[in-house]
């Protein structure tokens, strides 16, 4: 009993980072039919500047912040740069390869910074673990998955409630009419970037001190979130969150019980298997073909 | 162009005879023999990214199987390295065929992230299975190259690599200019127009997937004999980024554009130590570099930019072209096509699209289906080709059932089609797009294609000659070199005609031939639609323009709200008072109407 609630509690902890990356995902796609593809890159941003912050001497906090936000920046950046030259184009290699590119390069660069290591970043919810029915847990991952929750329910009353959010959907359903009824979408789109980056350099700076923050630790996060936006369904924000726990307790366990090697084996071939049975994802909706 | 291509293969040839006499030492030898083994995968892959346009990011895991299989073999059953390297290339290919399925559902990025899920999950299977990987230590003491028990000499090994480069890329040439080849193009510019011209797209795609599978296994096993030893971590995520930048870099689609992309990327590396800590930054830069400035890879902008400074003639020669009245000769058969369908019903979600619609066409003649907007014109059109499944009812060519079947089965049956918004393959010349209609009357095999034997040689020929002969039978023979996008749209509509002729058709469909066209142009359709007619083919004629109709039209069907309301000869037709309701309305019967929608 405490070892499964153990597994779970640590799997809800790394299955809300996977959220928090594939809602980026969901975030991207609806607004561009693209994505970025090294958006663990971004998470990575964040947890790395969040680091060299605190080593140039400002408070926790504001490190966190400022490397969230120069997380978004990227976002933005990157969409105007790399993958807006590429949207429209008959096939997705373009802006797949220069995203690709692109995470070359900060993963390159983040490496000569940062050295080859990995370092913990200094958290108050990393102080003293709690012990839930015998199972511990630092606060840090129980806030995990609460804020990949409030991430999708602010995302929903964004899109619910304000101009911009309302816009987002528009682009979403049709870019063309989007811009008929005289919304900027490229604003859109770039905001779109803008945001899941944000919410990618978050997921960085959450798990930044449960799992250490190095150069290359963005690179297979980014996978697995892609993995869970595709079988949660890339099209619904809930499909993605519930998909992304799900999806790290389910490693927890196979992890714990199995090896390594075999998460990585089960969860890509969840992936696969979920796609060739329900090719719009568990949650997704279906989209039409035309002749 | 052609002269290039040989002038290429002798180059490459001489190339690959030089090294071994010229390199200064043993270092350079093996650097160069590490190219030639990157260069059977990418010219592989190359099939896979320049034909089909899809993109495999699990090139490393399809290698990395090839060289297991081929190290496992050769350390634990004895296979020498040829009969270890075809095992792999066995293992590999039917490994491609199940990757390939997953493109029956999903393309674009989502096919990329399943090859990207394939690599790790081989990766993390050589890491788990330890008791026949080694796990993360791998193999070590992988025997010295041999070959029917005769241990190879550097030398000889180095023959066996410069063989197989160079014939893999002989074979991955001929294969992209045969029908296969084109057919794959097809597929990636309009895969509903490949369809609608009996070309299996998912045969087509399994067979990209195996070549660039196979190539990739041949590879691996080559890789682990010349390396001597192999681990898990030789094959990962950026290796398989690093192989598709090869296709890219040298030019996706071109015959010798993965091999240069592949010698550039292997030596690299060399250049770029001197960068230290930046290397790997270079890389990415470079990258990125190639996507901006050269998209089409450095063959791919010099083909191009050669052609804008010697372009080729834009008409073709009509001496020796078989007449589209000769190639499409009804061959032998009792009597003209005769389409039937019987109460068809399609839904879509809560919308009824088709209620109980029955026709016939009858043998030999033009028949006209109009109706009012949204009257289920195009679904029925899309129907009986295959393209949507309909909730009840069928319909048959000559007693032959074609609901359930797939379109490009239907196609082969005798079912050719144009589309309401032209479906042309935009990046091939006007000829080509005809040629591919022609892909039904070429029967060569695979190995006629890759060995180009004079079979294969022989029907290309007079596939060729057809086409022209129908370019000149539609008026398009001066702009046959042409590239379709270019083609102004009335002409556009007419090339989609000789296409769908090429497939050498019973009935014809055309779907709203006339939309866009000039006066002059509906003129000259009419009288095509005569002359296809008089050729013994039917016509079933999708149409708004109503005096085209009155005139080429035997029969007129009108469709209104999903159902049939008359069907007669168009004098009749166009006296009904329910086709005048159906198109103006009535007063008395507009509020009814008006009610009933309520």
């Amino acid at each position: 009993m405490t070892t499964f609630l153990q597994y779970t509690l640590s799997g809800l902890a790394i299955g809300g980072i996977y959220a928090l990356v594939a809602l980026g995902f969901h975030i991207m796609w609806s607004a561009a039919k693209a994505v970025n593809f090294a958006h663990g890159d971004t998470l990575m941003i964040g947890a790395v500047l969040a680091v060299l912050g605190v080593d140039a001497g400002l408070p926790v906090w504001l490190a966190c912040l400022l490397s969230v936000l120069a997380g978004g920046v990227f976002g933005v950046l990157l969409e105007r740069f790399a993958v807006r030259p590429f949207l429209g184009g008959a096939t997705s290699i373009g802006w797949m390869l220069t995203t690709i590119a692109v995470g070359i390069m900060i993963e390159s660069l983040a490496t000569m910074q940062f050295g080859g290591f990995s370092r913990p970043l200094p958290s108050p919810g990393v102080a003293k673990a709690v012990h839930i029915f015998g199972a511990g847990v630092y606060p840090q991952e129980l806030l995990i998955p609460v804020v990949a929750i409030l991430a999708m329910l602010g995302l929903r009353a964004l899109q619910k409630r304000t101009l911009v959010g309302r816009a987002m959907q528009a682009v979403a359903h049709d870019k063309r009419a989007a811009a008929l009824m005289g919304i900027d979408v490229n604003r859109i789109v770039a905001f779109s970037f803008g945001l899941a980056a944000l919410f990618g350099a978050a997921g960085g700076v959450l798990v930044a001190p449960v799992v250490q923050a190095s150069a290359t630790m963005g690179a297979l996060i980014g996978l697995k979130g892609f993995a869970v936006a595709i079988i949660g369904g890339i099209t619904s924000a809930p499909g993605v969150v519930l998909a992304g726990l799900a999806f790290g307790i389910m490693e927890k366990f196979v992890e714990g019980y199995i090896s390594t090697a075999a998460r990585e084996i089960i969860g890509f071939s969840m992936m696969i298997l979920v796609l060739l049975v329900f090719p719009q994802g568990l949650f997704g909706k279906r989209e039409v073909l035309k002749v | 162009m052609r002269h290039l291509t040989l002038l290429g293969f002798l180059a490459l040839a001489a190339i690959l005879a030089a090294v071994p006499v010229t390199a200064s030492n043993e270092y350079e030898l093996r650097l160069f023999m590490l190219f030639m083994i990157y260069g059977v995968i990418a010219v592989g892959l190359n099939t896979l990214v320049g034909l089909t346009g899809l993109v495999s990011l699990g090139q490393a895991g399809l290698f990395a199987l090839g060289s297991y299989t081929g190290a496992i073999l050769a350390t634990r059953a004895g296979f020498d390295m040829i009969s270890a390297s075809i095992a792999a290339a066995v293992v590999a290919g039917l490994f491609g065929v199940l990757l390939a399925y997953p493109t029956v559902r999903v393309r674009g990025v989502y096919l990329a992230v399943v090859t990207i899920a394939f690599g790790i999950i081989v990766e993390n299977v050589a890491i788990e299975w330890q008791s026949l990987t080694g796990g993360t230590t791998g193999i070590t003491s992988i025997p010295s190259p041999n070959a029917f028990g005769v241990r190879l000499s550097g030398y000889a090994f180095y023959g066996v690599l410069a063989v197989t480069l160079f014939l893999a890329t002989l074979g991955t040439h001929n294969l992209k200019t045969s029908r296969y080849g084109r057919a794959m193009l097809a597929v990636s510019q309009s895969e509903t127009a490949a369809r609608a011209l009996g070309i299996d797209a998912t045969g087509m795609r399994t067979l990209a997937f195996v070549v660039a599978a196979v190539t990739a296994g041949l590879a691996g096993t080559f890789y682990a004999f010349l390396n001597a030893y192999i681990s898990p971590d030789i094959f990962t995520f950026s290796d398989s980024v690093r192989f598709l930048l090869m296709v890219i870099l040298g030019g996706a689609a071109t015959t010798f554009g993965p091999v240069l992309g592949a010698y550039l990327l292997t030596y690299l590396p060399e250049f770029l130590q001197q960068f230290a800590l930046w290397q790997k930054f270079a890389y990415g830069a470079l990258l990125l570099i190639v996507m901006f400035a050269l998209p089409r890879g450095i063959l791919g902008t010099a083909g191009q930019f050669l052609k804008r400074l010697r372009p080729p003639a834009r008409g073709v020669d009509t001496a020796g072209a078989i007449p589209a009245e000769e190639s499409l000769k009804p061959n032998a058969r009792a009597q003209d096509a005769e389409l039937v369908a019987r109460d068809l019903t399609v839904r879509f979600g809560g919308l009824t699209a088709l209620s109980k619609a029955s026709l016939r066409v009858k043998g030999g003649e033009v028949h006209a289906l109009i109706g009012p907007n949204g009257a289920g014109k195009s679904t029925f059109v899309n129907t009986i080709s295959g393209f949507y499944r309909p909730a009840e009812g069928d319909c048959e060519l000559d007693g032959v059932m074609l609901t359930g079947k797939k379109s490009h089965e239907i196609a082969r049956i005798g079912l050719s089609r144009t589309f309401q918004n032209t479906e042309l393959f935009g990046d091939m010349s006007v000829l080509e797009n005809v040629i591919v209609g022609c892909q039904q009357r070429l029967s060569y095999s695979i190995v006629d294609a890759v060995l180009r034997t004079p079979r294969m040689r022989r029907q290309e020929a007079e596939a060729r000659r057809v086409a022209i002969g129908l370019l000149a039978f539609v008026g398009l023979e001066d702009y046959a070199n042409d590239e379709a996008r270019f083609l102004p749209f009335g002409l556009q509509r007419r090339l989609e005609i000789a296409r769908a002729l090429a497939a050498r058709p019973r009935l014809l469909l055309l779907d709203e031939p006339a939309a866009g066209l000039t006066t002059q142009e509906i003129d000259d359709l009419e009288a095509m639609i005569r002359r296809i007619a008089a050729l013994g083919i039917s016509v079933l004629l999708i149409e708004h323009h109503v005096d085209l109709i009155m005139a080429v039209a035997d029969t007129v069907t009108v469709l209104d709200y999903g159902q049939v309301i008359a069907s007669d000869s168009p004098a009749v037709v166009q006296d009904d008072p329910r086709v005048i309701e159906a198109y103006f309305g009535t007063p008395l019967d507009l509020s009814e109407k008006a009610e009933a929608v309520a």
